[in-house]
Order: structure tokens, then C-alpha cells, then sequence
């Protein structure tokens, strides 16, 4: 008896410390670009643009220029913020899940590796979500939709041109005054 | 019966288990080094390695001049005598619950098998290990020595690594043989606070 | 001696160990990245007042209304009478470097590259780069001294400005560039130029060196516009508000002859720092004639000076900002007219040039990691004329050194892919007419025929009717954009399986899988069988002492 309960209890906590491990790579996600990294950022916002559902950019940022400005290198980063109200309203109104304005705007980064390629990172909204209830879950299952159209590239199509200033926003992140910023 | 006699003096235990926890140490740095697994991070491993390596070396300076000062170094003599005996204990007496058939005492503390193993760690795997460590570690100055038409680091590292292997295995079989004492912890025991218990 | 500094070394380490594990730990970045990045001016650093002892304001050779170029020339020399027999012994005058072990002439003036080609046949264009007046064709006399120039390497006012098209005259009048754009250069005022002359600032160099290849940053990749004013992370010596170096502080020059050229590269300087007063026969612009070849604290770092280039660890990158540098030229795409039939341009996500009928099309790239290879500082170079082989890359220059040469480091390079004409029968990579207003000139007139044939025929070469287009390479040493210390390489970025050095052949790195395969699986194997032999030994016991009590 003592060992049916002592291998539960061992299995619970494989499972916990697996969970623990996995956690941040179920959370995020990460996928080669094909594309070199100032491509990619501007054919994410040409999909963002497109995607509708009240989607709009709100922001471009580079973690990368303060370390630099601070006297130090660093692999670029480019951060897409961008921001859908038909989203974020219902959820701002809610006081019990308004904290989760800190996810907001919602950010795709893109950014350079030492192996030389370009990586896309992006926050995995749907599992993220279905912690929060269902509104919230319902919620985020939409963004989760749209932020697989953000990825999916037409090679056959021209390289868009980076939108590097966003309507209101200081250069190198989205201000409060930006008008599609949340 | 069983009664108990002085074996490892307070410098030799302090010696060996400095020396077990580096060499332990050293086998992990030193794997991570050679690319077998990620645990302290290349940086850190390498420059680990160095600095237990340099701390073995002072604590062997201490060891050799407290084995020629008080001539325990004559412990490591080997002889022939009971060699078979001990191998016929290992394969067979110990399954029965024979006695052992060497009785250490504080003059002759290794029985004829340690004599011999510790014997070859001491003067070919260690010795080894120091060799190839030492030209690994002063890879800069072959040229200075005139050594560098002589020596690859791809064959220092390859002597290195076999060493280090040699070592692994001693360790391994170092760590399970003392549990053959009178009782399974007797050698540890000995090992510990000095006096051991013997038959 | 060493053994006893190592000690003490590893002693600090140790202590550094005591200290706890933070004493190791990298310092996270968080902060910085959490911060927006801050749009701060470079405060200008107030200009010192000149030491010269002279005032060429003050100078009635100077009080002129100079109408011309080599009118300039002219007075300087007045005074300075040697100055430009010195210049006209220096590449910069002849555009031409002779290789001091095979005697081969390389050279602007006898290799084809991959990017501009050659500027065979497209002088007035070229020439604007030339320190010297009126290179117009191969009929330059390169002995007249009043066509030196002096002023594009003196000029202080940043308005001395020389133009394609021009064979290297300054703007004389106010002229449209580029034709049809709508902005307009204005006319140098020679008198005031000449009159404030002073000593070669990162301006006067980076006129030329910061925009090769016909772009900003577009050739070296090492070097562009953004070395203007850079800051402490880009360059931490030419950084603006520190060490504010000029490219002359470790260019050093005498007699116009400046030191550090990429045709023989010191790849492999030995020794310690050059001390003042000392005979120095390092060269200049090395990093190792101010730091000398042990630079480092830890003397496991000293130990890789051997083998690896300054640079190869303090240039974590090249083209280090968003004028990034570019990768490949494709010339097979020039001529390819926009949809409407008509010459079109086009440009790349970040802004730069993508694809121009004229030229073709471009990759560019910023932060760029570098290619490493073994360099000896020797290129052996693709001249004019040389034969080709069409079913491989052409090296443009195949850079000398290996594992076994002890005068070869591991250098980081910039490897630029070119796309470029040759002639399908001769063999050899052709010269082509583009820039110019004339019917053969393939920027004017689309045609690569006559392009090839008026190119192949200003520089004497045979040239059969047949061209294509063959892909090359050119290997350029990356030297410039060092960053600050704590933003070198680490250990693991190359000592690691899929690290920084893992097309690097012909040395043993541990961490990098170089192992002996074999021992590893035998030394695994016999620890794996010690084991599994002490657990049998042990169970054996185990299960006897159990049956038997």
C-alpha cells in the first residue's frame, strides 16, 4: 500500500517538474523565417494590415537599440506590436481579468540568432487564454487564429517596406498616445 | 570478534577525501569540458577544471612530502603474496560469507589488490592524467618549450580523455569495493574517523 | 615563472568561487531591454583649436579664386614641393598594389571584383573616388603632379564634393544629381576649402571608403557612414564621445603612404606593444601594435592568440546598425525592365536598393555574422584577364593560409556573392562600358552586348560575342567596428558543437565534437561494463547473505 501511494506521489511530481519544464515552450512559440529579419518584420505588419478584425499596428520596438544606446551589442530584435479593440475592449471592461493588460498590445518579435537565421516569436494566446475563463478563452482563441495568419508569408509577393514609425508614437516603441495602441 | 585498529592517519583522510571531491569535480568539469553533456556552461567548466587541477596540485605537493616524511609511501609496494587469495575472496568467498583474507594492520593498512590498483592510479593513470593536463593547460607555450613539432592537442586531449576515463572506472569500482569490508561500511567507516573494524 | 601567475590566478578564481555563484553569473540585460530606446543627440565634442603652426587662411598663395581642381594643386605646392611625388607612389594615386611574394598587380586598376566590376572603361565615373583630377581614360598621364588632389583628403568644411561623371573634378558648377532627382549640389568654393585645409578626418575617408560598391556600407561591410558618429557599442575606439579615434590614428602614415591595406594584411602580428622611441617595424594599423599579441588578463585567453584573430572574438559582428551591408550582386538581372517595359528600382523591406534595371539585384543584410576562415593576410586576386572556370564559384581573391602556417589566424570575413559576366569562350571575366551618356554604356542604352564589347575593348581584351553570367566570391577580412570588451565572443559561441567555428578545419577545439569517436564510445563502454559489474558483484552478495540469513 505504502508503495502504490509513494509512486503516486513520485508520479505526480515527474509530471509537475515535466510540466514545470515544458511550460515556457508551451507559452511561447518559436518558427524559422524564410525571410531575412527586416522582410519578415514588414511582411508580419502587411499581414497584420490585412487580417482585419479591427487589427492594427501599434508599435514597433527594438530591445536591442537600448542596450546599444546603454554601450553594448546585442543580436537585433524587433518587436511588431500590434492591436485589435474588438479583442481587448470586452476584456479591459472586465475587472476581474483587466490585469491581463499587460499582454497588451499584442507582440510578435522577430529577431537574429547566432546561427545566422531569423526566428519568429510569438506568445501561444490560445493555451494562455483557457486559463482565464471562458471569456477571456474565447477571446484569446480568436487572437490565436489570427496570429497564424500573421505567419503565414506569400513568397511569390514583393517585399512590403518596414513601417518603422507608427502614427503618434515615438521611433523605438508605442506610446500611450499611439491611436491603434491599446 | 571483532576489534578495532588505527589505519588513516588525520592527514591521510583529510587528504583522500579533498582528492575524492576533487577528482569527482574534476571528472565533471572535465566531461563538460570534452563536450558530454551542459551543466556548468563551457566557460565555467573549463575554467573549474583549472583551478580544482591547481588545487590537486598543492594538495599532492602536501601528500608526497607527508608519504616520504613519515614513510607511509612504502604502503604501496606491491607483493605477490595473497594476490590469488584476495581475487578467490572477490569472485567467490564473498558470496559465501567467507572471512576476508587480508587483516589490515596499521603497517600493511592495503591488502595486496589495493596495493597493486592504487599503485596504478598513482603512477600511471594519474601520472597521465597530470602529463596531458599539464601540456593541455600550457597549450600557449609548446612554442616556447620546442615542443609544438612534437605535440597535437587533438593527441594531448586523446591521452587526457583516456585517462580520464581509466579514472571513471576506478571510481566506480573504488566506490563499490568498500563496501567489502568486515561489514558493508567498515572501510568507510575506516575511512572516516580512522580506525577500522576489523575480525 | 607562468606556473607560479597561474596559481595566483586560479587562487583568485577560487576565491571568485567563495564569493558565491553571482561572481560567475552573467549580468542580466533585462533592465536595458525594458527601457524604450532614447532618441539622444551626440553632443558634438567642443573642436579644439588647431596646433598647427601654420594658418592657411593667412597664406597669400591661397587668397585666389581658384577656378579649378589642379589650380589648387598648383599652390600647394609652392610650399609643399614634395608632396605630390609622395602621393603619386601610393595606391590611392595609382590604384594598383603589387603582391611582394608572387609580384602579381592587383589594384583597383587590374582586378575585376564583384560588385562595380572595374572601372576600365567607366573612368569619369570610377575617377570620382581617384585622389587626383581628369582620369578619364587609360590616356591618364599619372606624372603630372598638379593632378593630385589634395583637397579630398584635406578638405575640413565637408563641402568638397566630387561627382561620377567628372573623372574626379570637384563640382565646378551647381549640377542636378543623380540627373532627373531634383537636388542639386552646389559648387565647391575651392578658395575656401583650399584655405581651411587640415589633417584627414573620418569625413574625408569615409567619402569614398564608407560607400564602395556604389552605396552606403555596401562593400566592406566593416564600413559606412554609420562610423561617422559612432557610438561606444558600434566601435569602442572610434566612439564619439570617448576615444573619438580617427581612421588615421591607427592608419599611421608617412609620406602619404598609409599603413594597413586589405591587398597584405597583417593576419598574424607577434610581439608585444610598440613602445615609442623603440624601432617599430609592426605595422601600424594591427591591434596588436598597441596591444601587443598578450592582451589579456587570463592567460587561457593569450593562449588563442595563436591561432585566432583579434578580431575573429572582438567583432561579434559586422554591419552593426540598420545601413547593414550587402551580401550578393546579381548582374544577370540588369537589363530586366518593370512591368510597363521601362527601366524600374526597387527597394528592400529596410529601405535599401533591391533591384535597379541598370545594376540588377541585391541582397543586403545588417548584423551580419561573419564567414571565419584560416588567412595568411595574403589574397591571390582575379585580374584582368585571367582564365576562368564557369562550372565553379570564381574566387575573386582566394585567401592564402591554413591550419599548418603559423603566420595564419582564423579570421572573420565578409564573403560578398557575385553574379557577373564572362566571355563563354576566352574564359575570362569580362569589362564592361556602363556608366555614361554614349550608345554602348549599359546604364544608358540596356544592352550587354555593346556594354561587353566597348568594355573588353578599352581594356584590350579579346572578346568572342558570347557572354554569360558566372557566380563568384570575394572574401573581404573584417577589421573594423570592434566592440567593447564585454561584448566579445564567449567561450561556449565557438567551443560548442554548432558554434561560431564549426566549417574551421585542421584544429583540435574541445566542447566542438572533435573527440576521438572511438575512444569516447570505448571509455563509455568500459564504464558502463564497471558498473554493470559491481551491480551484478553487489546483488550477487546481496541475494546470498539474504538467502543464507
Amino acid at each position: 500500500m505504502l508503495k502504490v501511494i509513494g509512486g503516486f506521489f513520485a508520479g505526480v511530481v515527474v509530471v509537475g517538474l515535466l510540466a514545470y519544464n515544458y511550460m515556457g515552450s508551451l507559452m511561447f512559440r518559436e518558427v524559422v523565417s524564410p525571410f531575412g529579419e527586416e522582410e519578415t518584420v514588414a511582411r508580419i505588419q502587411q499581414n497584420i494590415q490585412n487580417v482585419g478584425n479591427g487589427w492594427a499596428l501599434s508599435g514597433l520596438r527594438n530591445p536591442g537599440k537600448a542596450v546599444e544606446a546603454a554601450g553594448g551589442n546585442t543580436l537585433p530584435v524587433m518587436m511588431i506590436e500590434a492591436c485589435s479593440t474588438k479583442y481587448s475592449g470586452p476584456i479591459l471592461k472586465d475587472d476581474t481579468v483587466r490585469f491581463l493588460s499587460i499582454l497588451m498590445p499584442c507582440k510578435v518579435a522577430v529577431y537574429k540568432k547566432n546561427d545566422g537565421k531569423t526566428y519568429i516569436g510569438l506568445m501561444n494566446a490560445g493555451l494562455m487564454g483557457k486559463m482565464f475563463g471562458p471569456m477571456v478563452g474565447e477571446i484569446m482563441g480568436h487572437v490565436a487564429q489570427d496570429q497564424a495568419k500573421f505567419i503565414l508569408f506569400d513568397p511569390s509577393k514583393p517585399a512590403p517596406e518596414m513601417i518603422k514609425g507608427m502614427p503618434g508614437a515615438p521611433s523605438g516603441g508605442s506610446g500611450a498616445s499611439a491611436p491603434g495602441g491599446c | 570478534m571483532s576489534e578495532h585498529i588505527y589505519v588513516f592517519k588525520r592527514f591521510e583522510r583529510f587528504w583522500h577525501w579533498s582528492q575524492a571531491m576533487l577528482i569527482i569535480f574534476m571528472m565533471l568539469t572535465g566531461f563538460e569540458v570534452h563536450g558530454s553533456y551542459h551543466l556548468f556552461g563551457f566557460e565555467k567548466a573549463a575554467s573549474l577544471h583549472t583551478v580544482a587541477a591547481w588545487t590537486l596540485v598543492s594538495l599532492w605537493v602536501f601528500a608526497i612530502f607527508w608519504h616520504f616524511t613519515t614513510g607511509e609511501w612504502k604502503q604501496y609496494i606491491p607483493t605477490r603474496e595473497k594476490v590469488v587469495a584476495m581475487i578467490q575472496f572477490y569472485s567467490i568467498g564473498i558470496f559465501q560469507g567467507a572471512p576476508h583474507p587480508f587483516r589490515p594492520t596499521t603497517l600493511k593498512k592495503h591488502n595486496p589488490l589495493q596495493r597493486l590498483a592504487y599503485l596504478g592510479v598513482l603512477l600511471f593513470i594519474g601520472p597521465l592524467l597530470w602529463f596531458t593536463g599539464w601540456f593541455y593547460l600550457f597549450f600557449g607555450d609548446w612554442k616556447a618549450w620546442g615542443v609544438d613539432s612534437y605535440l597535437s592537442l587533438e593527441w594531448v586531449a586523446f591521452f587526457h580523455t583516456a585517462g580520464a576515463f581509466m579514472m571513471l572506472a576506478f571510481f566506480i569500482a573504488h566506490v563499490y569495493l568498500t563496501t567489502t569490508g568486515h561489514t558493508p561500511t567498515s572501510h568507510i567507516k575506516a575511512m572516516i574517523t580512522g580506525w577500522e573494524e576489523v575480525e | 615563472m607562468l606556473p607560479i601567475r597561474r596559481i595566483t590566478l586560479s587562487a583568485l578564481a577560487f576565491s571568485a568561487l567563495l564569493a558565491g555563484p553571482n561572481a560567475f553569473a552573467v549580468a542580466t540585460k533585462t533592465d536595458a531591454l525594458a527601457a524604450p530606446a532614447p532618441v539622444t543627440a551626440v553632443p558634438a565634442k567642443p573642436k579644439p583649436a588647431s596646433t598647427s603652426t601654420a594658418d592657411h587662411g593667412k597664406f597669400k598663395e591661397l587668397q585666389k579664386n581658384f577656378k579649378t581642381g589642379p589650380e589648387v594643386t598648383e599652390a600647394c605646392l609652392i610650399c609643399h614641393n614634395e608632396a605630390a611625388k609622395q602621393v603619386q607612389h601610393t595606391k590611392h594615386w595609382t590604384w594598383e598594389s603589387v603582391d611582394p611574394k608572387t609580384g602579381q598587380k592587383r589594384g583597383k586598376k587590374n582586378i575585376i571584383n564583384n560588385y562595380c566590376t572595374s572601372p576600365v572603361s567607366n573612368e569619369k565615373d570610377c575617377m570620382a573616388c581617384h585622389a587626383g583630377y581628369g582620369w578619364k581614360d587609360s590616356s591618364f598621364d599619372f606624372t603630372v603632379e598638379k593632378n593630385v588632389d589634395c583637397l579630398v583628403c584635406h578638405d575640413t568644411t565637408a563641402t568638397y564634393r566630387k561627382l561620377p561623371g567628372d573623372a574626379g573634378h570637384p563640382v565646378y558648377k551647381r549640377t542636378e544629381f543623380p540627373k532627373g532627382s531634383g537636388k542639386f549640389v552646389e559648387a565647391v568654393d575651392l578658395r575656401k576649402v583650399a584655405q581651411s585645409i587640415g589633417k584627414p578626418s573620418r569625413t574625408n575617408c569615409g567619402a569614398c571608403h564608407f560607400f564602395g560598391g556604389g552605396a552606403n556600407g555596401a562593400k566592406h561591410g566593416d564600413l559606412s557612414s554609420s562610423l561617422q558618429h559612432p557610438d561606444r557599442y558600434l566601435d569602442v575606439h572610434m566612439d564619439e564621445k570617448g576615444l573619438n579615434f580617427t581612421c588615421a590614428t591607427c592608419h599611421s602614415t608617412s609620406s602619404h603612404q598609409i599603413s594597413g591595406s586589405r591587398y597584405n594584411v597583417a593576419a598574424a602580428v607577434k610581439g608585444p606593444a610598440h613602445v615609442r622611441g623603440k624601432e617599430d617595424t609592426v605595422n601600424p594599423a594591427s591591434c596588436q601594435s598597441c596591444h601587443g599579441d598578450k592582451p589579456h588578463p587570463l592567460a587561457r585567453l593569450n593562449e588563442h592568440t595563436d591561432k585566432i584573430a583579434c578580431q575573429a572574438c572582438h567583432i561579434p559582428e559586422y554591419a552593426r546598425d540598420a545601413i547593414g551591408t550587402e551580401r550578393s550582386w546579381d548582374w544577370s538581372q540588369a537589363t530586366v525592365m518593370g512591368p510597363d517595359g521601362k527601366p524600374t528600382v526597387r527597394k528592400d523591406s529596410a529601405g535599401r536598393r533591391a533591384f535597379d534595371s541598370k545594376k540588377g539585384a541585391w541582397v543586403w543584410e545588417s548584423y551580419v555574422i561573419p564567414d571565419y576562415r584560416w588567412f595568411n593576410g595574403a589574397s591571390k586576386f582575379q585580374v584582368i584577364g585571367d582564365k576562368i572556370d564557369p562550372g565553379k564559384t570564381v574566387l575573386i581573391n582566394e585567401v592564402g593560409g591554413g591550419p599548418n602556417d603559423p603566420d595564419s589566424r582564423i579570421w572573420p570575413t565578409n564573403v560578398h556573392r557575385g553574379k557577373q559576366p564572362y566571355d563563354k569562350v576566352n574564359l575570362t571575366l569580362t569589362l564592361q562600358h556602363t556608366g555614361g551618356e554614349d550608345d554602348t554604356a549599359l546604364w544608358h542604352n540596356y544592352d550587354w552586348q555593346k556594354a561587353i564589347t566597348a568594355g573588353m575593348k578599352a581594356g584590350g581584351l579579346p572578346y568572342s560575342g558570347q557572354y554569360g553570367f558566372v557566380n563568384t566570391e570575394q572574401t573581404w577580412p573584417i577589421t573594423h567596428m570592434v566592440a567593447p570588451k564585454g561584448d566579445a565572443l564567449t567561450c561556449a559561441q565557438c567551443h560548442s558543437v554548432n558554434g561560431r567555428l564549426k566549417e574551421i578545419k585542421g584544429i583540435y577545439m574541445p566542447g566542438r565534437g572533435d573527440n576521438n569517436k572511438l575512444l569516447d564510445a570505448a571509455g563509455w563502454i568500459v564504464a558502463l561494463l564497471t558498473l554493470l559489474g559491481v551491480i551484478a558483484h553487489g546483488a550477487g552478495r546481496i541475494y546470498l547473505s539474504n538467502r543464507k540469513g
